[in-house]
């Protein structure tokens, strides 16, 4: 694994800092735990596939692929999609918690409101007798 | 009476006015789904009863939350009739008739079951005709207005779609679902004028995702599982 190319001291150092960046944003609570997971593993992944050179170019080799660092780039757009599909359904479970929400506020709010309403004929009610 | 409006300030006096000379015993409860108008101002002073989103949802969340109200005031039959005021007061009871026979879990009021003086613009129409098309073959029965907003629903509908209203625009989709569950949905023909005031939520530019969405929500509903009677 000996570091020959600065193109590989560079993708390890990018890896190594999107590993950093997803665990300060988890320290500093701007991210949660659940969706900090997917960006470690493809971090790691990154990780990897920049420090042993190899498996890209078996991995090539096996894939017919002639230039190596495509395979990089290939598992790069593969995790890209994979992430922003799940995200596509997080934001739509999101979506439909939060117009549940909008319709139960809507809901306690006329709650509410027949409820003031309630209490204050009762207390008409109350200061009429004490007049 | 359901009323599901936006930014309706214009049409909704009126409306109320007539809805309640029509049906003076049925309650009339408004949704305002988070006008930017004066609706939410006026809602107090019509003297019906109301709810109003904090946030726009679509006619869906606004029809869910009605639908919500009405089951928790122990009502079983709702109408909905569209804030703009084109749907005809005095022909509820039509849209109610087969649901207080029991021969219906939904009824959809058509513009275009009878020949009669409403016209949408030519485009729409067209768009009308196949989607029509589209949903009766999908249910087995012939629907020839799946856009109308002119609905009334008995206790099973109210039932399923206090939860389970599609959002969006929702109608096609909402035939679908109610036949997919077993519902039964009746179709009866009404007269619609064109609206009072306002504009209609539909602009060209819309319609290429709304038909986009309706036709992925024809093509999956099939495919869902059902929702039991009386699950939320």
């Amino acid at each position: 694994m000996a570091m020959t190319n600065p193109i590989q001291v560079i993708a390890v150092a990018v890896s190594l800092a999107l590993v950093a960046l997803v665990i300060e944003l988890v320290r500093r609570g701007k991210l949660t735990e659940e969706y900090s997971l997917i960006w470690l593993v493809c971090g790691a992944a990154l990780l990897v596939l920049s420090f042993w050179k190899n498996i890209l170019d078996v991995s090539a080799r096996w894939l017919g692929i002639h230039y190596p660092p495509a395979v990089l780039l290939l598992v790069v757009v593969f995790f890209g999609f994979v992430a922003s599909l799940y995200f596509s359904v997080v934001i739509s479970g999101q979506r439909r918690r939060i117009e549940r929400l909008i319709e139960e506020a809507a809901l306690i709010d006329a709650r509410v409101r027949e409820l003031e309403a309630q209490v204050g004929k009762r207390e008409d009610a109350y200061f009429a007798r004490r007049s | 009476m359901l009323v599901p409006a936006r930014n309706e300030a214009r049409s909704l006096p009126h409306l109320v006015q007539v809805l309640r000379a029509e049906l003076a015993d049925a309650g009339i409860l408004v949704v305002d789904d988070a006008s930017t108008d004066t609706t939410r101002q006026l809602l107090s002073e019509l003297g019906v009863e109301w709810l109003t989103l904090c946030e726009h949802t679509g006619v869906g969340g606004a029809i869910r939350a009605g639908l919500r109200y009405a089951l928790a005031q122990g009502y079983d039959a709702v109408v909905r009739v569209d804030g703009d005021g084109q749907h005809p007061a005095d022909q509820i009871e039509q849209v109610l008739a087969p649901i207080r026979d029991g021969h219906a879990d939904a009824v959809v009021g058509s513009r275009y079951r009878q020949p009669s003086g409403y016209r949408a613009p030519g485009w729409r129409r067209v768009a009308q005709r196949a989607l029509a098309a589209w949903v009766s073959a999908a249910i087995g029965q012939r629907i020839t207005d799946p856009t109308s907003g002119f609905w009334a629903f008995g206790p099973r509908a109210l039932r399923l779609l206090a939860f389970h209203h599609p959002t969006g625009y929702p109608e096609p989709e909402l035939l679908l679902l109610l036949a997919h569950n077993g519902l039964r949905v009746s179709e009866v023909a009404i007269e619609m004028r064109q609206r009072l005031a306002g504009r209609s939520s539909l602009t060209a530019a819309r319609v290429g995702a709304i038909a986009g969405r309706t036709a992925l929500a024809l093509l999956i509903l099939p495919l869902r599982r059902t929702v039991p009677d009386g699950d939320d």
